[in-house]
């Protein structure tokens, strides 16, 4: 079209235009209704004056590249329109956002930046309904995550402590409860894979798991386990604790000290140590109260000992098809009823302490004792 | 491409908060920049009932509660019920979906003849979160009746009741008379009404599910919360047919949970 006919036609035109432009300097003229639709382009077409010609053009931001501002557009043409139904909507969202993963985060990103809200929240949604209920491994996959977290950095949660002297108490009178059941599981027990285990300092583990993949599946299961128990043990002390303090809880409590089939699961598992890594996770959620594990201070060392040696002699009894669980949550329930008389009193101290986070410097060596844990970069 | 290069933390932010508290926690593992983003306030308020600021400012809980930060807070309200509504009534969340949990308590309840010493007392016992829980000593009817408001709970949630308590050895009327247990929303058709007997013997099965917390539980019947929810549950327990003397039971109160569902 020539200068003149433009001239001349102009004014019968009802459509006006924006004019855009994405970072790569490419330039694109879209219907004004269409556009305004974006917060962001509303906002320089109105406080601004921009978009009305091409020297003019609005320059979006750098998340918005010219495949996303189509997609974009796309959203916008249909949406705009005011006589739509719900249903319509609907369809066209569920129909739209189907897409690649990497695409999809593109698109969320681009439409953040133009602060256009309802297509954020349909591109999260989408890409939350992609993650959840993946572990850790799978979700790392999708997005090209770095497993960049040191071993004691993945711990971290069950190291969070509190000062309180009640529940460091409860923690040594369980610890001793549970020492006396090991032993007379010990007794009844003939099994050779405790010394075994018991040999191997966390050390070993992890350069095994993150190096050598050339062992037979026997021992890396065992080992896997081992490790495995040393923070399945602080999840075992965290949850008994909790179940103590938490007489009146629903369900998860106890369950927890009845060595939940989450944790047996997690064990059984041997399929590398990293999946049992993020099962790790699950047990920090299901035992999760940062308030309990009162095992902070050196004195208490003997005590988590006990609570390796513990799961040790837990793994041996599930195998020898002995269970103590029941005895342990007589125990603990038990020591729950004799606690609840004060208990609002206890919650007060307990929330007035803060949270003091101490990291809990623990490894097992081979003839028991304990030593400082190497913070090396393994993975 | 490595998404947090892609996204802003905000953006990843709003999609951890759409998955679960479960997930969040996951999430946390994958790796640093998800750890703090994953741990942090903006994601676990999320997870928070939206008046939780309300919820705990009206409780008996230390206000030092609202200064955790979220995450410790959710599962502080997870795992340390509180008590609200001037000691009435006991909240906690659902943990795997930080739906409101609550408890009515005996005080809270309608329970016809309570004050008078001659039917029912009241007592403390060292293994109820409330001061203090109702013991009948003797009635010939028996009712009990609660009611909530619907915008006290989650809404759209379906939500199991449960009637919570004990019965005490020298006990009467309960071991061949059944109670009638009912649940419905105020305005719409009654439900189904349950009848159960509370304290069957050996040799009939036992209705009532033995608790963590030692009490015992009795589901009265389901609702769902929907999103208009300006109207009000009521639940009753009764028994009134047989005029016969009953006694030896100790009501704590009625427990509102929200189902659980398996499939998200």
């Amino acid at each position: 079209m020539s200068e003149v006919d433009m001239a001349v036609i102009k004014p019968e035109m009802m459509k006006s235009y924006i004019w855009l432009q994405t970072a790569d300097g490419s330039i694109q003229q879209v219907e004004q209704e269409v556009a305004m639709f974006c917060p962001m382009i509303c906002h320089e077409v109105i406080q601004k004056g921009m978009g009305s010609s091409k020297n003019y053009a609005i320059s979006l931001p750098q998340r918005v590249n010219p495949a996303m501002l189509s997609l974009i557009l796309d959203y916008c043409r249909f949406h705009q329109v005011p006589g739509r139904s719900n249903k319509e909507r609907k369809s066209f969202d569920e129909k739209f956002i189907r897409m690649d993963t990497k695409r999809l985060c593109e698109l969320t990103s681009a439409a953040d930046s133009l602060q256009l809200k309802p297509l954020v929240d349909l591109t999260s949604r989408a890409l939350a309904r992609i993650i959840e209920g993946k572990s850790p491994e799978e979700i790392r996959e999708i997005f090209h995550l770095p497993d960049d977290l040191t071993e004691e950095e993945k711990l971290e949660p069950l190291k969070n402590t509190t000062d309180d002297p009640r529940i460091r108490l409860l923690n040594r009178l369980y610890a001793k409860k549970r020492k006396e059941l090991k032993e007379r599981q010990k007794l009844k027990n003939i099994e050779v894979e405790e010394e075994r285990v018991d040999d191997r300092s966390v050390d070993d583990l992890l350069s095994f798991i993150n190096g050598d993949n050339g062992d037979s599946k026997g021992i890396k299961n065992s080992k896997s386990k081992k490790k495995n128990r040393r923070r399945k043990d602080q999840q075992k002390n965290t949850s008994a604790n909790e179940a103590i303090k938490n007489h009146n809880k629903e369900p998860n409590g106890l369950n927890q000290v009845c060595c939940s089939a989450e944790v047996g699961q997690t064990v059984r598992a041997g399929v590398g140590a990293t999946s049992n890594l993020h099962d790790v996770e699950d047990d920090i959620f299901d035992n999760k109260n940062e308030l309990d594990d009162g095992d902070i201070d050196d004195e208490i060392d003997p005590a988590l000992k006990e609570k390796i040696d513990r799961y040790c002699s837990y793994e041996l009894r599930k195998s020898s098809k002995l269970t103590v669980s029941n005895e342990v949550t007589m125990e603990v329930e038990d020591f729950a009823r004799r606690l609840n008389s004060d208990w609002p009193e206890r919650m007060q101290e307990i929330l007035s302490f803060g949270h003091e986070r101490k990291p809990v410097h623990f490894s097992l060596n081979g003839n028991g004792s304990l030593r400082r844990y190497a913070n090396s970069e393994q993975r | 491409m490595e998404i947090t290069k892609v996204l802003p933390d905000d953006c990843i932010s709003l999609i951890i908060s759409l998955t679960s508290p479960r997930d969040a926690c996951r999430m946390a593992l994958l790796s640093h920049a998800f750890n703090s983003i994953a741990d942090s306030n903006a994601v676990w308020q999320m997870f928070l009932p939206l008046d939780y600021i309300h919820i705990i400012s009206n409780s008996s809980s230390p206000p030092s509660l609202l200064s955790l930060p979220k995450k410790d807070l959710y599962f502080t309200l997870c795992y340390h019920p509180i008590l609200t509504h001037n000691g009435d009534m006991k909240f906690q969340l659902e943990k795997e979906s930080g739906k409101k949990w609550y408890m009515v308590g005996a005080r809270a309840l309608s329970i016809q003849w309570v004050d008078t010493p001659r039917h029912w007392t009241w007592i403390s016992l060292p293994d109820s979160r409330f001061c203090r829980v109702a013991k009948l000593k003797n009635v010939g009817r028996l009712e009990i009746k609660g009611k909530v408001k619907l915008n006290t709970l989650s809404s759209n949630t379906n939500y199991e009741a449960y009637f919570v308590f004990k019965l005490v050895r020298d006990r009467y009327g309960f071991r061949h008379t059944p109670v009638e247990l009912d649940v419905s929303i105020e305005g719409t058709a009654a439900g189904e009404v349950r009848s159960v007997i509370l304290d069957p013997p050996r040799n009939m099965p036992q209705q009532a599910k033995e608790r963590v917390d030692g009490w015992l539980e009795i589901e009265m019947g389901e609702f769902f919360n929907g999103f208009e929810n300006d109207r009000t549950v009521e639940f009753s327990l009764r028994e009134d047919h047989d005029d016969q003397p009953k006694r030896g039971l100790i009501v704590q109160g009625i427990e509102l949970r929200p189902k659980h569902k398996n499939n998200r």
